[in-house]
């Protein structure tokens, strides 16, 4: 009970004082693969937090004194007990329909979510291998139309596109990083990354975490991918093909989509490269991994408790446990 | 089968090309000029084509003739609408370079550019003075 509490407590805290530690920080911008670790552990582990919450009031702690036959023994009289009582039921079956719906909700929407986009994908490419010209020379798929537009089409034959308005406005470095771009998405699966943060958005809309993440995940992976292409060129190339490609566009109306995303790459490409270091980013992904343990710590720290109470027992008291538990199920209500 | 997709794509390349309707019999004409293909192929590929939505048929003279349903800028437009906007948000995460932008947007875009060009170089001078 106190178990299940202490997780819900701690997948509140999360949900509210992680985004105000990350939304906007400045190391975020140093080390972007860290912070997408960090919006991604603080989900799962609010996902995990209730579920195992709901699993530990379903199934209460049992001792694991006395081997396997002693747990289910225990097992079977903790549940015993539980039904036994109109408050232990209904415990029960709260924590057995939060486990339920929570894991539930998340795994359908996460299905959805990869269906739907395959779904999305596969008719983008099917027009595609009607209306474009594969170049071998720089392997990606060229659509004759004067948008200067450079994408990937994820999935499993990995596409990158051009226009032909945008090879007439970069010129060849550009080209190439806007390439190493396109390609560092295709080779992390970002695609993969944004489907789980969009489907947790859908399965829990109300928990402003999972929308936050959503818009810092998508803005964290752009600057991974110029990263990347920055490594195989450099910044400031990256950031001309940034500039050229915004100003062959033809613009949008007010209603752009991701405009204030790409001034903030821009003046970060163009700026030094000031990366976090090894010992921070280092520390930083063992606190993204206390993250995704503490729940499953809180959920066991009562049955850790317990074997630790049972370990240290002499032989005496171990006999006076099975003992009581005998004289439990003597008194247990018919 | 990726055969028949580089051939269905090549038969909308003339479909579009041609600017009119067409019979299989130009189709297979124009083709076969340059490759081994039978006419039965053609004709199986433009009833496919049809089939899926590509293009319309007509029968006139008592011959099909066939003719797309959309230009080729039509489909490209479409094309770009689906990948340029809200693609980061877009269920098929289509990844683009750069989203579509205002014009007042680009500027800054532009402007940041000529900005840093204007700053005197600079060797990381931070790194230098704190270590």
């Amino acid at each position: 009970m106190i178990a299940a509490i202490a997780l819900v407590a701690y997948a509140l805290a999360v949900a509210v004082t992680l985004p105000r530690f990350l939304r906007g920080a400045a190391w975020t911008a140093r080390a972007p693969r860290l912070a997408i670790a960090f919006w991604q552990a603080a989900s799962v582990s609010i996902v995990g937090a209730l579920v195992l919450a709901g699993l530990v009031l379903a199934l209460p702690t049992a001792s694991l004194a006395g081997g396997l036959a002693g747990v289910l023994h225990s097992c079977e009289m903790a549940i015993r007990e539980a039904y036994a009582s109109a408050g232990g039921l209904a415990l029960t079956s709260t924590g057995m329909v939060l486990a339920g719906t929570v894991a539930a909700r998340t795994m359908w929407c996460l299905t959805a979510a990869l269906a739907r986009a395959s779904r999305l994908r596969t008719h983008h490419r099917a027009v595609l291998r009607m209306v474009g010209r594969p170049s071998a020379a720089l392997r990606a798929t060229i659509v004759d139309t004067p948008a200067a537009a450079a994408y990937c089409l994820p999935g499993r034959s990995r596409d990158i596109v051009l226009t032909t308005g945008a090879l007439r406005a970069l010129s060849n470095e550009q080209l190439d990083a806007v390439l190493a771009h396109e390609h560092a998405h295709l080779r992390g699966r970002h695609h993969l990354v944004i489907a789980a943060s969009q489907a947790l958005l859908n399965a829990f809309p109300r928990v402003p975490l999972f929308a936050i993440a959503c818009g810092e995940i998508g803005r964290l992976l752009e600057m991974l991918a110029d990263d990347a292409a920055a490594r195989q060129s450099d910044r400031t190339m990256v950031a001309t093909a940034l500039v050229a490609l915004a100003d062959a566009q033809t613009p949008a109306a007010a209603l752009a989509a991701g405009g204030p995303s790409a001034l903030s790459r821009v003046r970060r490409l163009l700026a030094p490269a000031d990366p976090l270091g090894r010992a921070r980013t280092a520390g930083g992904f063992c606190l993204v991994a206390v993250a995704l343990l503490a729940p499953i710590l809180i959920a066991v720290a009562p049955a850790g408790a317990a074997i630790g109470m049972s370990w240290c027992s002499t032989p005496d008291s171990h006999t006076s446990s099975a003992s009581a538990a005998t004289t439990l199920s003597e008194r247990a209500p018919a | 089968m990726r055969d028949f997709g580089q051939l269905e794509a090549q038969v909308m390349e003339r479909l579009w090309a041609a600017g009119r309707p067409v019979t299989v019999r130009t189709v297979y004409e124009e083709l076969a000029a340059e490759r081994k293909i039978a006419y039965t192929t053609v004709m199986t590929v433009l009833d496919k084509l049809h089939r899926k939505g590509w293009l319309l048929r007509e029968m006139i003279d008592r011959a099909y003739v066939y003719a797309p349903v959309r230009s080729r800028e039509a489909y490209s437009a479409d094309l770009m609408r689906e990948a340029l906007s809200h693609s980061h948000n877009s269920p098929g995460t289509l990844a683009a370079f750069l989203d579509q932008l205002t014009v007042a947007e680009a500027r800054q875009l532009r402007t940041a550019l000529d900005e840093a060009a204007r700053r005197p170089a600079r060797k990381q001078p931070g790194k230098r003075a704190s270590s």
